[in-house]
């Protein structure tokens, strides 16, 4: 028998070894934690299907109707049977047949639905609020069906394209006319299959799954959709965010050559030390590939917000001794909702751009303020921390526009308070930063503590508002606050009263020159499966969580929108940003990358991941700069912001446990790299809010893969070190500590000017350049105008009236365009035409402001603002003037630097104050 | 008409004379620059102060930035790079980032900075200044003051060093000769017991023999009744005895002295392991009785009486998985066995598994409140802290002038030593010398009156020989632990004028919430709640050129960095932690005021600054 004696030593042993546990468990990703495929049941069945191993469907009753080709799917065989004992929950009951429909919309896109007829036991879910409210008027009135071969139905796509409809077994492509080169085509290799709903036969049959300790009640059982989409005229396939990649092009998850891999899993997930390199999903999920190659570009959306996988089938995955030429086979699997798919047919990359945001909408004009640089760390403690960092940047001469709050302003996490102790004064605390003109962001999150004497959740839980769990009691989940519930933001009434708690009365504390970030809203809920909310809980109008889980977050994000929207009467331009987005979270603010870590390889998977979210809509987006865990080395750090101040959304972020990293905080030269990189991004001001401007009304991404502009050039292709912001800026990111050079790919076709030195490079070429310290490579394109403000301030707001700088780089035939946006940078004046929009345009030695205002649209926008500095790039030397039309004046030309920092060389031609006005028509000539 | 005319004419002249001396914009081309500095800006050409170029004079403060550093635009915001300078009449200059100028915030009190007519400064430079001034002349007050305590400190120091000094070099004198004694003492105790036992072992043989006799004679005597009584007991016993006798007899001793200094190997481990394990399971005892005063087993407790029966439970699972850890599993299992159902499995109950998920982010333990882990881990660290807290041995009085006080465990049982060599006035080396030549007469006495050659012993010759032995071997040590500190001591900087040598024996407290921090330069500093203790840092060193105090290596954060403490100082008439903050998580920054900062040449500097606040006072100021 133990004596009392010999049992305490282990519980003495027991202290450090538990320590070391959680330690150690404090700083992995939890790979264990997440599903992988197999222990997905729909998806491991779909993925364990061969090519035209699924019993085929038949098209029946083809016919137009309301403008719109519809038709039944019958099965092909009399009776479906399972095979080879792949589909255990597969019903011997002859499934229904399914309702198609085709429909049509301007610009090139096809929209392909399919759903089970009104026998079904139970409506499945469409995900409502993500397409845009007027689509339905651009769609094109179909009137005619043709035939061009025997079991096969046509229809007119678009200018050039059309849609084949092949009888049975059924399959649609979207190919060129005339050539009859195909496109895109949904289910040539036969894998669709859709479970159909169907009532329980008897309760003893176990439709629950479980995962780590949690139970999915499931109790509408297996309902998965799948089906093969290929990309033909494909060299690449992109998109389908979110997920850590150090590669832009997506890589192969199955077939030769491809060691095991996942799927790329589209399910919003809170994951704890993301690794930079994986195919699991992270917090944002957006339905939409895009493919590229040499002869075509295309696009695939389904908008469908269940748990998606996606394979990227490697070529020869179906016969290797015959690899297919110029195709990318891909597999669609969900686990719930129908079939609402859209092809886009391109046929440039920024046609597919175009035509995916015109039917999930083009991202939100920014509020100037928000282009500019943020400040963040969990957490600024109190008022005084607030006020000293705000001192710092005034005192090192570092622009910042915005400082953010996290979660520890509040009292106890219960989101629209505030600690009472650490900020007394909220207000004044705004004023004095609204006072420099800057801003404050705090952060609101979609858990709601559950404590009745906090108004939110008092109401929410007397009105019903909360998610409630399989059981229809609310929903209960652990999250910042403790024991939490979660808003039913699916439900737009409760969205309505979401937004009303944004409005100055009841965000007691708040002022105008506040603004928000919404957090955690995958959703986040720590002692859930996947740390998520369960599958089986109830959302409004008895629609499961599985079915929505997706789309959570940005119901959320769009209800946080819309409460600043209203708070400011519908004129103050709202930014939230969200960590949780789907398609057309784009509508409604910024995102960023999440929960990163501070090292060199986090620092590389920022460029395709932003990269990424920009080529599916979301082009406001940007990634932690620092990196959120762990502390950088001062030199990670210097080139985070170096690259960073690229990013369209740039923030600085960082763990409460990591150690401080204000900029001013790692020596003399770390600062003044660090300002430097700053100044850049504050000078780019006026092209990145021109370039807002672009993508607000096209779609086209303000941060871009080279193969965006050079669709032509194969080299480009699977860049994700380097990108374009926008057509005439390339930035190389450095991404290996103490690099000494770098080999930098300039697309072909122009010459690139460095924008440090001035010196010209060729293109198509990869040139090696020494690495410097004080900036990342950055070029110029040739044939481009680049509007800067050179004049630095403590903040955007301050750089209103200031003067503009001109930078021209002249291509071979010494021309070049550019442009230039600006409004107010606020308000919706802008659509009432309140704005000045102007291209430039040099050529024949001649500069011209030429108005781009489309004259109609009425509205002005005055601006006093002149153009202080125009440097040319690329002139032969010899300029002696230059004179101002009208007016007849005249302004020195001189050598003069191509950057106003200390120690820059006069090495480029100047205009010497030909303060003309941006507002107005004028022209320059050089003499 | 006329004199209206007149009057509105004065008007208007007065008005003009008045703009022109309160607006007091200075002419394009001195806005902005410093007044050393207009001689450069005197010539036609001027050179850009980093040699890249020259520009005109026309270009000087045209808005636009000629020069890259920002020489030819000193009063615009055309150079991202330049300066501005702000004469603040009335208050000290100010020199600023051309970012500031015509930007529609009022950075200069004068409003110079701000000419574009976009916003209007009001001139704020008489009032700011006056309070500016104050505040300056309060502070050189402060340094008047301070610098005549820092030289009463800088001189007590040095008496102090001094004299510590003299103490070294006289217990070092004192432990060579007190060395010696012992050795000579040990000597004659060791012969005195060689004799002792010589002795014992013969009277010891006398005695058995003696008795032997007796016992025989007895025997013969009664040998028929006690054989009668008690044959069955005794006679094996006395079998034994018999036959061992002799034997016994010759190792009595011996065996004796085997049991108490070379007890056999296995004894000998066995105790201690015994010893150990118990003094372990008392310290666990201790720290768990720690923890129940504190926290968590309270908490638990009060949970189990207030709480429903499923709150509880959790808190029993909770428990159990701070004390068992394993693999789930197991903890599952563990569960199990206890009948305990909660709706999430893995043994971990739905609020363990969200508190456990959240301690990712936080690195907070999982468990309610402050966990059982950290509650453990603290119990540790206190019990530690108060070891060490014991051997440091520090007071934390601050500001008296205090004498010495020994607080090692080993000294506490010594404190006549302390008394009698520690007053200031028994440090003359006469003084030292005459207790020396006492102490040497007295051993000299006693090693004479012993005489070895008397037989027996004289036993309270030889108590008295093991006696002075005893006293003077803990009196060496004594002094040797106390050479070692003060060795340990004068090691350290104390700084130019070793104006921070009263710091050793201090250190500075200061509440802030509910913490209670403490600052003991040259040795450590923590940070208080209640019973327990954190490690802020261990003494590290001076820096900044003594205006900073580095504390470093002190606890490590949960997942973070070793905590660790910047103390910077500044000039206070008192010895005061005024101000102590975490800026970093972990990183604690605080601030000590202490004449010791009072430098002389300091209060030049501020009264130049004073000065020139004062001469910079605007006249026109006084006329209106």
């Amino acid at each position: 028998m133990p004596s009392p004696a010999s049992r305490s030593p282990p519980l003495l042993l027991l202290v450090p070894f538990l320590l070391l546990l959680l330690f150690s468990a404090a700083s992995a990703w939890k790979k264990d934690e997440f599903r992988n495929c197999n222990q997905t049941p729909f998806c491991k069945r779909a993925r364990g299907r061969k090519a035209h191993s699924v019993p085929s469907l038949s098209t029946a009753d083809i016919s137009i109707s309301d403008g719109a080709v519809v038709a039944r799917l019958l099965p092909s065989q009399p009776l479906r049977q399972a095979t080879d004992g792949d589909d255990p929950e597969s019903d011997t009951v002859p499934p229904r047949p399914l309702l198609l429909r085709i429909s049509v919309y301007q610009g090139g896109v096809l929209r392909l639905h399919i759903d089970e007829d009104a026998s079904a036991p139970r409506r499945r879910f469409q995900v409502p609020d993500v397409l845009l409210p007027d689509l339905d008027d651009r769609r094109l009135w179909l009137s005619r069906l043709s035939s061009p071969a025997a079991g096969s139905s046509s229809f007119y796509l678009a200018e050039g394209f059309e849609a084949v409809l092949v009888h049975d077994p059924f399959q649609i492509q979207v190919r060129r006319k005339g050539s009859g080169e195909p496109v895109l085509s949904f289910n040539s290799h036969g894998l669709f299959d859709f479970e159909q709903l169907r009532a329980k036969k008897n309760d003893d049959e176990d439709w629950e799954e479980r995962f780590r300790g949690h139970t999915d009640t499931r109790p509408h059982g297996p309902q998965s959709i799948s089906f093969d989409i290929s990309f033909h005229g494909a060299d690449f396939v992109y998109g389908i965010p979110e997920h850590a990649s150090t590669s832009l092009a997506l890589r192969p998850t199955s077939g030769p050559g491809v060691e095991f891999s996942e799927p790329y899993r589209l399910f919003n997930l809170d994951v704890f030390e993301y690794l930079d390199d994986s195919p699991f999903g992270l917090y944002g999920s957006i339905p939409f590939m895009l493919s590229h190659g040499a002869r075509s570009s295309s696009g695939f959306f389904w908008l469908n917000a269940a748990e998606m996988q996606i394979d990227v089938l490697g070529p020869g995955w179906d016969d290797p001794a015959a690899p297919a030429k110029d195709r990318i086979d891909t597999v669609w699997m969900s686990e719930a909702g129908v079939v609402d798919a859209f092809f886009f047919v391109g046929h440039e990359p920024k046609d597919v751009l175009r035509q995916y945001t015109g039917i999930t909408g083009t991202p939100a004009m920014p509020q100037e303020f928000a282009v500019a640089y943020h400040q963040c760390r969990w957490n600024y403690r109190d008022e005084e921390d607030v006020a000293a960092v705000d001192a710092g940047f005034d005192e090192h001469d570092i622009p910042y526009d915005v400082l953010w709050l996290d979660i520890e302003h509040t009292d106890g996490k219960r989101y629209f308070t505030w600690d009472r102790v650490l900020f007394p004064n909220p207000q004044e605390m705004q004023g004095k930063l609204a006072a420099k003109g800057r801003h404050m962001v705090t952060i609101v999150d979609p858990h709601i503590k559950r404590d009745d004497s906090f108004y939110i959740h008092k109401e929410a839980s007397e009105r019903g508002y909360y998610v409630k769990d399989a059981s229809g009691k609310d929903f209960d989940g652990w999250c910042w606050p403790g024991s939490s519930s979660y808003l039913d933001v699916l439900n737009p009434e409760i969205r309505e009263w979401w937004a009303e708690k944004f409005s100055f009365e009841n965000y007691v504390g708040s002022t105008p020159s506040l603004y928000i970030w919404n957090d955690m809203n995958e959703p986040s809920v720590f002692n859930g499966p996947e740390i998520s909310m369960p599958r089986d809980a109830i959302h409004f109008g008895d629609v499961e969580h599985r079915e929505l889980h997706n789309a959570y977050g940005y119901y959320f994000h769009m209800a946080t929108s819309n409460g600043l929207l209203k708070r400011g009467n519908g004129k103050d331009r709202p930014f939230v940003l969200s960590r949780a987005f789907f398609a057309g979270s784009q509508r409604y603010g910024a995102v960023w990358t999440g929960d990163n870590t501070a090292d060199w390889d986090h620092l590389r998977a920022s460029v395709p991941m932003i990269l990424t979210l920009g080529l599916t809509g979301m082009t406001f987006s940007g990634a932690d700069v620092g990196g959120f865990f762990g502390n950088p080395e001062p030199e990670l750090l210097v080139r985070w912001y170096q690259l960073g101040a690229y990013y369209p959304f740039f923030r600085a972020h960082a763990h409460q446990d990591t150690k401080r990293r204000e900029p001013w905080l790692f020596g003399e030269r770390n600062t003044a790299l660090i300002r430097e990189a700053v100044h850049v991004r504050y000078s780019l001001l006026p092209y990145y809010y021109t370039l807002f401007r672009e993508a607000s009304v096209s779609g086209i991404p303000v941060m871009r893969p080279l193969w965006l502009e050079f669709p032509a050039d194969k080299e480009t292709y699977n860049n994700g070190e380097a990108f374009m912001v926008g057509p005439s800026l390339l930035v190389q990111g450095i991404y290996e500590e103490r690099q000494k050079s770098v080999s930098v790919y300039l697309p072909a076709g122009q010459s690139w000017y460095n924008l440090r030195n001035g010196v010209s490079y060729a293109g198509g070429v990869s040139h090696k350049l020494e690495v410097s310290e004080d900036s990342i490579p950055t070029f110029q394109r040739a044939g481009t105008i680049i509007p800067r403000k050179d004049r630095f301030r403590r903040s955007s707001t301050q750089m209103v009236n200031d003067p503009y700088t001109l930078v021209i780089a002249l291509n071979g035939s010494f021309a070049a365009e550019g442009e230039l946006y600006v409004d107010d940078g606020k308000t919706y004046d802008f659509e009432q035409g309140a704005y000045i929009h102007r291209r430039f345009i040099f050529a024949d030695l001649k500069l011209t402001s030429v108005n781009i205002h489309p004259a109609n649209l009425g509205g002005k926008f005055p601006s006093d603002c002149v153009i202080e500095r125009i440097v040319l790039l690329g002139l032969p030397s010899g300029a002696k003037k230059a004179v101002i039309e009208p007016g007849n004046r005249e302004a020195n030309v001189e050598l003069g630097p191509l950057t106003l920092r200390g120690g820059s060389s006069p090495d480029a031609i100047t205009v010497r104050k030909p303060n003309v006005h941006i507002a107005d028509d004028w022209t320059l000539r050089i003499l | 008409m006329g004199a209206c005319l007149r009057i509105s004419l004065t008007i208007s002249c007065l008005l003009l004379i008045w703009i022109s001396a309160s607006a007091s914009i200075p002419s394009r081309e001195s806005l902005g620059i410093a007044p050393q500095d207009l001689s450069y800006y005197k010539s036609d050409v001027i050179k850009c102060k980093d040699g890249s170029k020259k520009f005109t004079k026309e270009q000087l403060n045209d808005e636009f930035c000629d020069c890259p550093d920002g020489t030819d635009e000193p009063g615009t915001s055309a150079c991202p790079q330049g300066k501005f300078y702000c004469p603040n009449v009335g208050h000290i200059p100010l020199t600023t980032f051309s970012s500031r100028v015509n930007d529609g915030i009022c950075d200069c009190c004068d409003g110079s900075d701000e000419y574009n007519g976009n916003v209007s400064c009001p001139n704020t430079c008489w009032e700011a200044g006056k309070v500016a001034r104050e505040k300056l002349q309060k502070k050189i007050a402060t340094f008047q003051n301070g610098v005549t305590i820092r030289k009463q400190e800088v001189e007590k120091a040095k008496q102090a060093f001094a004299k510590d000094e003299a103490e070294l070099s006289k217990l070092r004198s004192e432990e060579k000769i007190l060395k010696e004694l012992v050795q000579k003492l040990k000597e004659q105790k060791e012969r005195i017991e060689k004799a002792e036992e010589e002795e014992r072992k013969k009277r010891e043989e006398e005695e058995r023999r003696l008795k032997e006799a007796e016992r025989k004679a007895n025997e013969s005597k009664n040998a028929p009744e006690e054989s009668s009584h008690d044959i069955t007991d005794q006679a094996p016993e006395k079998l034994s005895e018999l036959h061992n006798q002799d034997a016994m007899e010759d190792h009595h001793d011996s065996a004796v002295e085997d049991k108490n200094d070379y007890t056999t190997g296995t004894e000998i481990s066995d105790n201690q392991v015994v010893g150990k394990v118990a003094n372990d399971h008392d310290d666990t005892i201790a720290k768990s009785g720690h923890e129940a005063d504190g926290r968590s087993d309270g908490s638990s407790f009060s949970h189990v009486e207030k709480q429903h029966v499923v709150e509880a439970q959790d808190n029993a699972v909770s428990k159990a998985n701070t004390d068992y850890p394993g693999t789930e599993e197991e903890l599952s299992s563990h569960v199990a066995e206890q009948g305990q159902v909660s709706d999430s499995t893995e043994g971990l109950s739905r609020e363990e598994l969200g508190r456990l998920v959240a301690s990712r982010w936080t690195r907070e333990n999982a468990a309610e409140g402050n966990d059982e882990v950290n509650m453990a881990k603290e119990g540790l660290e206190h019990d530690e802290d108060i070891r060490e807290e014991n051997h440091d041995g520090y007071i934390s009085d601050s500001d008296e002038d205090h004498k010495f006080e020994d607080d090692d465990l080993e000294d506490d049982q010594d404190a006549e030593f302390g008394e009698d060599h520690e007053e200031p006035t028994d440090l003359t080396v006469s003084g030292s010398s005459s207790w020396l030549d006492k102490i040497q007469q007295t051993v000299n006495n006693v090693l004479q009156a012993f005489n070895f050659f008397r037989r027996p012993v004289n036993i309270s010759e030889a108590a008295t020989v093991r006696k002075e032995y005893d006293d003077f071997s803990s009196e060496l040590s004594k002094i040797q632990s106390r050479i070692s500190r003060l060795n340990e001591k004068l090691k350290y900087d104390f700084g130019k004028d070793r104006e921070f040598y009263s710091f050793y024996d201090r250190c500075f407290e200061s509440k802030q919430n509910k913490y209670t921090y403490k600052v003991c330069p040259f040795k450590k500093a923590s940070q208080v709640e209640g019973h327990s203790s954190t490690q802020l840092g261990h003494w590290d060193k001076f820096d900044e050129s003594y205006r900073v105090m580095l504390f470093s290596n002190g606890d490590r954060c949960w997942n973070g960095p070793d905590r660790s403490l910047k103390v910077r100082l500044r000039c206070g008439l008192k010895n005061e932690l005024v101000d102590i903050d975490e800026p970093s998580r972990c990183e604690y920054v605080a601030i000590l005021s202490t004449p010791a900062l009072c430098l002389e040449e300091k209060i030049k500097e501020l009264q130049q600054k004073l000065e020139d606040m004062n001469t910079g006072q605007p006249s026109a100021h006084d006329e209106l």
